[in-house]
């Protein structure tokens, strides 16, 4: 019965949280360039996409014009249980430098945290991340509703989840 | 037709640095050969094994991750190679030497291709590459071998 109940509160567990669509994503904590600690779940209520990259990582490069873009677009958009379109950066750099100059010279305005710990970053490990870039779009109350949406399929994929979210009762 | 014009050109262009890149991940064009891969399960073992002598290890990447490493820097900057340049200058031909970057996969890090050209110009007959064809986290970290603290 013991071992039962034990199953039975793992299965429980794997299913509030986890890294698939449907699941709760795990908090991160992590310090702005000002040293700032701020929370992911500072964003709640809105749909964020928790963006996973590096200034050494020439695909995330690539990608962050077209964040900025989207982010610009559908930052103020309005939904029944909610409000906003947010992005929160996490930098898998090792040099606050690099990272905070790459954020400066291309006037990134979305929430960007880092340990500074490259590969090590724990982060890295909760997440599972076998690669960059790596995302995650999750909705206001923080379950996993896609992950790694790149190209055309990003936008696809936010503007659809907002229409849904929008349409919402 | 302008845009015409430049569509045509971006395409072209870009077939041509993709079809590039896939030459390069195909390692037809890598300065280093199979028999210079050191596999990670390898040279974990040795420093792992306190009486095994120990290659030199440089980091030639974002950060020295692994025990016992030194770290160099991206030697994709060539501030950087130049300091991995001057430390060689003092090493006999023959010492054991493994880099690694780790970053990315092979086929698009910066940094392992101008450190292993330097290696094989300065005729060093004893370095190696330490294999992570993904990254350091999927093919060290996540296989729990040492590290530096």
């Amino acid at each position: 019965m013991f071992f039962a109940l034990l199953l039975f509160g793992g299965t429980i567990s794997a299913q509030s949280t986890g890294l698939e669509p449907g699941n709760k994503s795990p908090q991160i904590k992590l310090p702005n360039t000002k040293g700032d600690t701020v929370a992911l779940s500072s964003l709640k209520g809105k749909l964020v996409l928790i963006d996973f990259w590096g200034t050494w990582c020439a695909p995330c490069i690539a990608e962050q014009a077209e964040l900025a873009k989207l982010y610009n677009k559908y930052k103020q958009s309005t939904f029944t249980n909610g409000k906003g379109f947010g992005i929160y950066g996490v930098s898998l750099d090792a040099k606050k430098s690099n990272w905070e100059n790459f954020i400066f010279t291309n006037k990134i305005n979305w929430i960007q945290v880092s340990d500074l710990k490259f590969w090590r970053s724990p982060v890295a490990k909760t997440y599972n991340i076998q690669a960059l870039p790596f995302n995650i779009l999750i909705d206001g109350n923080g379950i996993i509703l896609a992950k790694n949406l790149h190209g055309t399929d990003l936008e696809k994929g936010i503007a659809s989840y907002l229409r849904k979210l929008m349409t919402e009762n | 037709m302008k845009t015409k014009i430049l569509i045509f050109l971006f395409f072209t262009i870009a077939t041509s640095v993709f079809a590039t890149n896939e030459f390069s991940s195909q390692g037809q064009s890598d300065p280093w050969t199979q028999q210079q891969l050191l596999a990670p399960a390898d040279l974990a073992k040795v420093l792992n094994d306190p009486k095994a002598p120990k290659p030199l290890v440089y980091s030639i990447g974002m950060q020295a991750i692994i025990k016992g490493s030194v770290d160099i820097g991206p030697t994709m900057r060539p501030e950087n190679l130049n300091t991995l340049k001057e430390k060689l200058n003092k090493l006999p031909k023959n010492t054991q030497i493994v880099v690694y970057c780790g970053c990315c996969p092979f086929s698009r890090c910066p940094n392992i291709r101008p450190a292993m050209e330097l290696l094989k110009n300065m005729q060093f007959t004893n370095y190696k590459l330490l294999n992570l064809p993904q990254n350091v986290k999927v093919d060290w970290i996540d296989k729990d071998y040492p590290m530096n603290e």
